[in-house]
């Protein structure tokens, strides 16, 4: 019990920050939502295109995008902080469990929101029962991303070019998350099953789950 | 140093004759000149991932054993394995363009997961770029590299699915054709190329111990801080 | 003859024996031997970089010996369970580990959840620091001496038997100052030990029972 309930409330003063000050609803979705716009500009208004492309660009802006506010700096913590958690006796596991709970919670707003704006902007063309196997794949995607980037964020903790690094780290490692989630809707399309794809996300998820447990304590020596 | 002559010397001797093989076999019926990259396409993607594999496991036992020489093996197999990895990257891509007509198969599994070793070597060579105390460098390098463990058969999974449940099949060149000198030459590359990713990885490991020694030297913290000198202030 | 009288031996609050510590490769701690028994208060004097805060932290499990070894309440700083062990632990270092987008009473109960402390407490911790009539600012909008005193409150509610001290009187006025006395006097009066590192000498000889200098990593008792 003691474990949720540090996780927890890491969780929550986390999301405090977040609203209080946080960048991921003031900074990080205007800016993916202009990157939204961006893209009809780009293909020069063709209109067929754009509403073919729908889906896949908000994946890719997803993910790009989410892990920015998967690394947010309000996630960061100072040298002082780690000690202090330390000595108190928080768990390393459930430290990066309510890591994961409140940037997964701050991902899945993300991503719902961007999705919204998406359908608006592009008028993408979907395949019939869509909606289920898209938000489905939405929150799978929200947790997976959160947990690797979570990961990627505390192994680049207190460097001076983190968020680049971290960056850097996650993108190729997200690809079972962007190949499942493109690919579930994809096989609605094919009128194929989707179980084998959010299957992979779920495996997926899972494995960065067991990675960010079994490997917290080590992290919070090498953060140290 | 003895060791690491003889192993670059057996190298170079097994390089050599598997290059001459390579050079000197007919060529293919069907890809002409391109079917001497045998002789180094898939010697580079084996030491890849080779070189990864040697790199997961060397951060595992790091991670338990927490001995410098696990670190050492670690980032001394990614340093040379990106090398390999970029030259079997470039040179399949040169095969594939030549011989498929493209340069990139999205749906080889193999492929997709050599490009994001690729990336993974170069973030974890950043990451220890950025990080001075060797412990620290150490501890996080072999995190990144237990991680990459995880995720990296699963991009390979995730590959190989897509590319079963498509079922489109990219065009495969008919190995039948190949003469069997060119078999011979990838067969000896394969174990030059390993002889000389070993040989690369001892001398780097060796660099490494010398660059540690070289570090440590010094005075101890607090012995180099001199008194200030108080009657200069005003001369500043 | 001790007349049947039986000797106790007292186990040492911290025990550190030919301790050697190195960070980013370089020496900074040599051979340090120190022991501090119940109620004893440790001075510890040393110019900058002599390593007063790696002893510091080293005493504090946050940092392993690379030689010899630290003992603190009983168990090795190097064994991989020490949850129970810094929980006993108290730590006012350079900086205030606090959150600034939080309040200073948030912040402190904060603390009071992660530890698992009634948070009933955490308002009368505040009073006897002096800041319950400010618990409601930001600790980013507070001053240097507030956030210290964020502190001592916390190391009131967590009750460590090491209290571990790092130039904590720095920047404070009289009356904070004489909190941390009246901290480290009550840790003592509990059967627990402090050492407190400082460049105030004065400080250091109205306060501690013993003094002791760095110089070269290595640590040199004063005589009487």
């Amino acid at each position: 019990m003691r474990f949720w309930q540090q996780a927890l409330e890491i969780a929550r003063v986390d999301l405090t920050v977040e609203q209080r000050v946080g960048s991921t609803l003031r900074i990080t979705l205007p800016f993916a939502v202009v990157a939204l716009i961006v893209f009809p500009l780009a293909l020069g208004l063709q209109l067929g295109v754009v509403s073919a492309i729908g889906i896949g660009v908000y994946w890719a802006l997803g993910i790009l995008f989410g892990m920015q506010v998967a690394l947010r700096q309000s996630a960061t913590d100072s040298r002082d902080r780690r000690d202090l958690h330390t000595l108190l006796g928080v768990d390393p596991a459930a430290r990066f469990a309510g890591r994961v709970i409140s940037g997964g919670v701050l991902m899945i707003g993300f991503l719902l929101v961007l999705l919204g704006a998406m359908t608006v902007l592009f008028d993408p063309s979907l395949p019939e029962g869509v909606w289920p196997v898209l938000l489905l794949s939405t929150l799978l995607v929200a947790i997976g991303l959160t947990e690797l980037a979570t990961l990627a964020g505390e192994v680049t903790s207190g460097l001076s070019n983190r968020t680049v690094l971290a960056s850097l780290i996650v993108a190729p490692l997200a690809l079972p998350l962007i190949i499942g989630a493109s690919q579930s809707v994809g096989a609605l399309e094919r009128d194929t099953s989707i179980l084998p794809w959010i299957l992979l996300l779920i495996a997926s998820d899972l494995a960065l789950a067991v990675a960010g447990v079994g490997l917290a304590q080590p992290l919070e020596e090498a953060t140290r | 140093m003895t060791r690491v002559r003889v192993l670059m010397s057996l190298a170079a001797v097994a390089v050599g004759i598997g290059l001459w093989f390579a050079l000197t076999a007919p060529p293919d019926a069907l890809q002409g000149e391109y079917a001497r990259l045998l002789g180094i396409h898939p010697p580079s993607m084996w030491v890849a991932f080779l070189a990864f594999g040697v790199t997961a496991f060397g951060s595992i036992m790091w991670l338990i054993k927490k001995t410098e020489r696990w670190d050492r093996l670690a980032s001394a197999s990614v340093e040379v394995g990106v090398i390999f990895t970029a030259i079997g990257l470039f040179t399949g891509m040169v095969w594939g363009q030549a011989v498929w007509g493209t340069p990139w198969d999205w749906q080889d599994p193999r492929l997709m997961s050599t490009l994001v070793m690729f990336f993974v070597y170069l973030g974890y060579i950043a990451l220890r770029n950025a990080v001075d105390d060797p412990i620290v460098r150490a501890r996080r390098s072999a995190i990144l590299g237990a991680i990459a463990v995880v995720q990296v058969p699963l991009v390979y999974f995730s590959v190989n699915l897509f590319r079963t449940l498509h079922q489109t099949q990219s065009i495969r060149p008919d190995g039948s054709t190949m003469p069997d000198e060119m078999l011979l030459a990838m067969g000896v590359n394969m174990v030059a190329f390993t002889i000389l990713y070993v040989a690369l990885v001892v001398a780097r490991i060796d660099v490494a111990k010398v660059e540690a020694e070289n570090a440590t030297e010094g005075a101890v913290a607090g012995e180099a801080v001199r008194p200030p000198r108080l009657n200069e202030v005003e001369d500043v | 003859m001790s007349g049947g009288r039986e000797t106790r031996r007292v186990e040492p609050v911290a025990l550190f024996d030919r301790a050697g510590v190195s960070l980013g490769g370089r020496p900074v701690l040599r051979g340090v031997d120190l022991s501090l028994a119940p109620g004893e208060v440790v001075g510890i004097s040393g110019p900058n970089g002599s390593g007063k805060t790696t002893l510091i932290r080293t005493a504090a499990t946050l940092t392993s010996p690379d030689h010899g070894s630290v003992t603190v309440l009983g168990r090795d700083s190097r064994d991989r369970d020490l949850l129970t062990t810094r929980r006993s632990i108290g730590l006012i270092g350079h900086s205030p580990g606090l959150i600034g987008e939080l309040t200073l009473g948030e912040n402190l109960d904060h603390v009071a959840r992660l530890a698992g402390i009634e948070r009933v407490r955490v308002g009368r911790a505040l009073d006897v620091v002096g800041l319950s009539e400010v618990a409601g600012r930001r600790a980013d909008a507070s001053s240097f001496g507030m956030r210290r005193r964020v502190e001592i409150a916390r190391l009131l509610l967590t009750k460590p038997r090491l209290l571990l001290l790092d130039e904590a009187a720095s920047g404070l006025d009289e009356a904070a100052r004489q909190l941390i006395d009246a901290l480290v006097e009550s840790v003592c009066a509990r059967g627990g030990a402090c050492i407190v590192a400082s460049h105030d000498q004065a400080h250091l000889e109205g306060l501690c029972t013993r003094l002791a200098s760095l110089s070269g990593g290595s640590l040199e008792e004063a005589t009487a």
